[in-house]
């Protein structure tokens, strides 16, 4: 499908061409579109209302071939022949939403809807935003185009649609704005990463504004380098400094890598020393090589202990700590000693010490070595993550499945693989 | 005399939104066109005020059930059923002419300080501050309230009506004997029928409508209140009406009476507020003309306030932003400096030397007539929605009734615009 983006009221009124056996023939015009779960965050269209000789009818968004994004036509794989849904059996976006009050979380008037954003976005056409400044209106008044050029002059003023409370009502009589209930965590972070870069670099920064710490860092490590530098230009040093402290400290380091020098100083300086000592490290790396790939935030265990001690160590830190499969085991002076699995842990007798069960047979690398040996490395030892330590033996940090993954595969291969944890992951929504 | 006083208390509470609104149409472009009417033709024209008062009530009842029901302003609803554009054509239109009827308020307002002997650069700018500070001072109730007791100012014509000592089976004839023709003779019968459609056809303003619905959801009287809205249109119409009447009473006990026995050169032609004033002066004493003054310079303010606040009513509604009078500034900046704006450049127009403001309001006057008829239908339009309304539609006698209301009620207006523009009947 051609379309990426746009607004609804550009495709009202638009015809519907139904495309058989490569022939087409126009049969009616777009009328609305309807929504059958609009309490999700960024509600997905199920279906077309077109406005036909024979009345209105409705066509699964399944039908839909594609819309042209010249001239916001839509084409059809066959005929519409289904009847429209009762209005309380579902939410019409023209019917229901354009044109309706917008109120913030006290009550207040804020704007009304003028127009509404459609994006194709997390594997679905939904609706990602609500325009609500004078553009949209501009934009719905100008016909043919008298307006252009002051339109280009007026900036969008969109609302996400995450920040619009959860409408449960199939015809609401006002739309709530939820700034405070943050329902953009609720999303995959490759997802929120989508989305993000969906909306204008404004309102991105707006949304990544709205997350806490956490579930931005986990959005921004999905971003490409220009969306992140664009949004931390707009939300400030001292916010993005916490966000990225949060961030894994490989993608981190990636991202300061980019950014000009004076920034980089301006954000390390705002960061507290350790992790800004970690990542001062790590970006003196290539991006290519294991120094470059690998985190600083991995779980390091001591020799002596018991497991039961280090499992109730594992369980204070593994809240802030992403990968806890491997425990690697240092000496006082950060010299790997051994690594434990995760599984070998749970599975040996509490009072054992550590040094009794560890694996002392190291498979490590170099940070100079090249993310191709890395990632070989890995897949030769079926590991999970891979260490990598200087010429001292020092532990310096660790390159993780994934990240040596990333490394190889070819962009485009990239973008076709999240989905599957889309899938997956709705499965698991509509279970729970 | 304990009940009688019982029983106007309960008319008092009874009256809202609607009383102010049926008043503020008898403002001071009200208030000249019954002394006009009055003095040129005696109680000749009374009768018109009967179908008036049905269609009134009518319009009304509409605006109010749909703020009721709806808990929506009649701006929101028709940017919420007809979409952007024809929301702003009717916004940008509503602007200018609720602006210009504010300039006629003001020149009102100016006129009536001629009458005390004030400048007009000390009493309109005075006047403008009041207004500001009555609607950002008070609170909502407070303000209604105030709304309310002005209006009742306007009771004091009955008191001056019954002082002129009227004829009182010319006026019962006057009120019940429809009449087409002209009752005096040096005057045509065009001219006469220009007046009448100049009362029917531009008591009943677009802004009055948008302004009774905001003020009923305002109000927050909802569904289980409509009894009361009704009510409250119902007897407001009537009196404001009733009012009406006797401010054509009380120029034809007087000016008109005098009329007669002058010659026609030396008529007393009434055309300004300023006019009256001069002419009731040696008719029934200098205190009648102050009486009257103080008529005006109330109905001036009144209209002057109602009508900047209905425009800042009517866009933010439209366009969707916060529009409360008891809201803050802070919170609701668009709907102040709308409020404001409307104010200023209002009072501002009669206060520009050499500018003719007369020509705005009477451009104001025609887009009115053009405006009014698409509102009228508009409205017929939302509230016979069963999407919006529920079970609150019009009934089919209702929509009869409405339908000939707004038809008859929209021919007239566009019939005094075509009149005005081509001077048939001046």
């Amino acid at each position: 499908m051609a379309f990426r983006d746009g607004f609804l009221t550009e495709m009202i009124g638009r015809p519907a061409i139904v495309e058989i056996d490569g022939r087409r023939t126009r049969v009616g015009t777009i009328a609305d579109f309807v929504v059958q779960h609009p309490e999700d965050t960024f509600p997905r269209i199920d279906a077309v209302v077109l406005k036909m000789r024979g009345g209105d009818k409705l066509a699964p968004i399944g039908d839909v071939l594609e819309i042209q994004s010249a001239d916001r036509s839509m084409v059809l794989a066959c005929i519409p022949h289904v009847a429209c849904p009762h209005e309380d059996e579902a939410l019409y976006l023209v019917e229901d939403l354009l044109d309706k009050q917008i109120v913030d979380v006290d009550g207040r008037k804020v704007v009304r809807i003028n127009d509404l954003e459609l994006a194709r976005t997390a594997g679905a056409l939904r609706v990602v935003a609500a325009d609500i400044g004078a553009g949209g209106l501009l934009r719905r008044l100008s016909s043919g185009g008298i307006f252009a050029g002051l339109l280009a002059k007026v900036p969008r003023t969109l609302i996400a649609w995450d920040n619009v409370a959860p409408l449960h009502d199939l015809s609401p009589r006002e739309i709530k704005l939820s700034v405070s209930d943050n329902r953009l965590a609720r999303l995959h972070p490759s997802d929120l990463a989508e989305i993000i870069s969906d909306l204008s670099a404004q309102d991105a920064a707006r949304v990544v504004g709205s997350l806490d710490d956490e579930t931005a860092a986990d959005a921004f490590e999905h971003l490409d380098a220009e969306m992140q530098k664009s949004i931390i230009e707009d939300i400030g040093a001292e916010r993005a400094a916490d966000i990225i402290e949060e961030m894994d400290s490989d993608d981190a380091a990636d991202l300061l890598g980019e950014l000009p020098e004076a920034q980089q100083l301006e954000l390390l300086a705002k960061m507290d020393a350790e992790t800004a000592d970690d990542l001062r490290e790590l970006s003196q790396y290539a991006e290519d090589t294991a120094g470059g790939l690998m985190t600083t935030d991995y779980v390091w265990i001591y020799p002596h202990r018991t497991v039961e001690a280090t499992i109730a160590k594992i369980r204070e830190i593994a809240p802030e700590t992403e990968f806890i499969y491997y425990l690697y085991v240092t000496d006082r002076s950060e010299k790997l000693l051994g690594v434990l699995s995760l599984r070998t842990l749970l599975l040996s007798s509490p009072e054992i010490s550590i040094d009794n069960v560890m694996d002392t047979d190291i498979v490590s690398v170099g940070p100079e070595a090249k993310a191709e040996e890395v990632a070989s490395t890995i897949a030769r030892y079926d590991l999970l993550s891979c260490p990598v330590l200087d010429h001292e033996g020092k532990m310096l940090g660790i390159v993780t499945v994934d990240d040596a993954i990333d490394a190889i595969i070819p962009e485009r291969l990239k973008k076709q693989l999240p989905r599957f944890t889309r899938h997956h992951k709705r499965h698991l929504e509509t279970a729970s | 005399m304990k009940r009688l006083v019982r029983r106007a208390l309960i008319i008092f509470a009874v009256l809202g939104p609607g009383f102010i609104t049926a008043s503020a149409g008898n403002d001071v472009g009200g208030i000249i066109l019954y002394s006009q009417a009055g003095a040129q033709f005696g109680y000749a024209t009374l009768w018109t005020l009967l179908p008036l008062t049905l269609s009134l009530i009518i319009v009304q009842e509409m605006a109010g059930r749909m703020g009721a029901v709806t808990g929506k302003g009649l701006a929101g609803l028709i940017r919420e059923n007809f979409g952007v554009r024809w929301t702003f054509f009717a916004m940008s239109a509503l602007f200018f002419i609720n602006v210009a009827i504010t300039a006629t308020e003001f020149a009102g307002i100016a006129a009536a300080g001629e009458i005390f002997h004030l400048s007009r650069y000390i009493i309109v700018p005075f006047s403008c501050i009041i207004v500001f500070l009555f609607v950002l001072r008070l609170n909502n109730k407070i303000v209604e309230r105030v709304f309310v007791i002005l209006s009742l100012v306007y009771l004091s014509y009955i008191v001056s009506g019954c002082l002129a000592g009227p004829d009182w089976h010319a006026v019962a004839h006057g009120t019940f004997v429809p009449t087409l023709s002209s009752n005096v003779p040096t005057i045509s019968n065009l001219v006469f029928l220009a007046t009448v459609v100049g009362l029917i056809g531009t008591t009943i303003s677009p802004y009055m409508q948008f302004f009774l619905q905001s003020a009923v959801v305002e109000k927050g009287s909802r569904i289980r209140d409509l009894l009361a809205v009704r009510a409250d249109i119902v007897v407001g119409s009537i009196l404001a009406i009733v009012l009406a009447g006797f401010m054509i009473i009380a120029n034809a006990a007087t000016i008109f009476l005098a009329n007669q026995h002058l010659d026609a050169k030396h008529q007393i032609v009434v055309t300004q507020a300023f006019d009256v004033a001069r002419a009731l002066a040696p008719l029934a004493g200098n205190y009648a003309a102050y009486l009257f003054g103080f008529g005006v310079l109330n109905a001036g303010l009144f209209t002057a306030t109602v009508l900047p606040l209905a425009t800042a009513y009517i866009v933010c509604e439209a366009f969707g932003f916060e529009a409360a009078v008891d809201r803050r500034f802070r919170e609701a900046p668009v709907f102040y400096s709308l409020f404001g704006g409307a104010l200023v450049i209002g009072a501002a127009l009669v206060l520009i030397p050499g500018l003719d403001y007369l020509k705005l309001i009477f451009y104001a006057q025609v887009l009115q007539g053009v405006v009014l008829p698409l509102e009228l239908v508009m409205m017929l339009v939302i509230i016979n929605r069963r999407r919006v309304m529920g079970a609150f539609t019009n009934t089919r006698a209702v929509n009869a009734i409405a339908w000939i209301t707004t038809v008859v009620v929209g021919i007239l207006a566009i019939a005094y615009v075509v009149m005005q523009i081509t001077g048939i009947g001046s």
